[in-house]
């Protein structure tokens, strides 16, 4: 376990602009040692943008939140999102940020016909193939069978409807906590449940079925209603467009085989 | 839990859902449960509206299918206490101090 990184006091406020899935953020920091930490883990997916989400991070007195659209606690950290904006408080390492990132972004991609998902992403002939599983599924094994560089993420992806295709993003949210993933997208080939088996199988799941897997996979968490109605559109809007299979695979790089093209 | 015919039901209001392969899926926020509903959940389901009674719904279920009226109600009676136990159904709370 890595000391706590958060320093209590009130510095020099920096911004650190980054951009997971299209998706402009600027964390406000003053905490030099996170900076240094976030610029290591978020490395790909650094950069200036435009329009981008402001975070006050550790910083008390920057959003006065009158009345939360969606707040959220984790182990200590909270989240507090208003109409006078985003707030990430007590925030004491590296971790607790990954944490509290994935939890806005959930909520931030239901406006953007988006959504995370436990799931690989792997590219294939330009296309992102999703296989998506509970812990022990078989993620990590599918990345780890899959040339190197082709992996966008290992652990939790993100996918978004844009101009009506369905992208597969690379994420810097991957297993272990290991800093990697690229800042790339491409166009979904098929959403993949991974069941570990003695031979490669692969059947197409009917519509409700495809629910029943995407919906313990999904990452989300507001509680509100409005906001689990639009992710509930975004996911029926996934079981009609994006072809799904059961894929049962052999722990080696044959299970390419039996993919559809 | 009262599902006397005279009830009217509505949807708990906290709900999400969305009807795919022509079943009706349903969503609750607090613990992020699917609930699914058959044929018969579904008809029901698209019929409560806050305005009618577990009699008024077995009347429409009787007009839909091939059932007589006293199953028709019994059935409906079923649903909704099944639906009522999951919270995805809730009585209309009763105005002017009685229920209808």
């Amino acid at each position: 376990m890595r000391a706590p990184l958060a320093n209590p006091g009130r510095g020099h406020q920096q911004p650190f602009d980054l951009s997971i899935g299209s998706v402009p953020l600027r964390l406000q920091m003053s905490d030099s040692q996170l900076l240094g930490a976030a610029s290591v883990r978020y490395a790909a997916f650094t950069g200036a943008t435009s329009r981008a989400i402001s975070i006050a991070l550790n910083d008390f007195s920057a959003v006065d939140h009158a009345q939360a659209e969606f707040a959220y606690e984790f182990e200590g950290a909270k989240l507090r999102a208003s109409s006078r904006g985003i707030s990430f408080d007590g925030v004491k390492n590296e971790y607790a940020l990954d944490s509290l990132l994935r939890i806005l972004l959930s909520w931030k991609l239901v406006a953007r016909q988006g959504f995370l998902l436990h799931a690989a992403t792997v590219l294939r002939d330009g296309k992102a193939y999703v296989f998506t599983g509970r812990s022990g599924a078989g993620k990590s094994t599918v990345a780890s069978l899959s040339p190197a560089g082709s992996v966008l993420t290992d652990e939790i992806s993100l996918l978004r409807r844009e101009n009506g295709v369905w992208r597969g993003y690379g994420t810097p949210f991957w297993g272990e906590f290991r800093a990697a993933g690229s800042n790339t997208s491409a166009p979904v080939a098929g959403i993949f449940r991974l069941v570990q088996a003695a031979e490669n199988q692969v059947t197409r799941l009917r519509p409700l079925d495809v629910l029943r897997v995407l919906m313990p996979n999904v990452l989300f968490f507001s509680a509100e209603a409005e906001a689990n109605r639009r992710l509930l559109d975004i996911l029926s809007q996934v079981v009609a467009e994006i072809p799904a299979y059961n894929l049962a695979f052999r722990k080696d790089p044959t299970f390419w085989e039996v993919l559809p093209a | 839990m009262s599902t006397a015919p005279s009830v009217l039901w509505q949807k708990n209001p906290a709900l999400a859902w969305r009807e795919i392969d022509e079943e009706t899926v349903i969503i609750s926020p607090n613990d992020s449960v699917m609930h699914e509903l058959n044929d018969t959940g579904s008809f029901l389901w698209k019929n409560i509206d806050g305005k009618k009674s577990a009699a008024e719904l077995a009347e429409l279920l009787v007009a839909s299918y091939e059932v007589t009226p006293d199953i028709a109600l019994s059935d409906t009676q079923s649903l909704l206490e099944e639906m009522s136990s999951r919270k995805l159904v809730v009585p209309v709370p009763a105005t002017g101090g009685e229920l209808r």
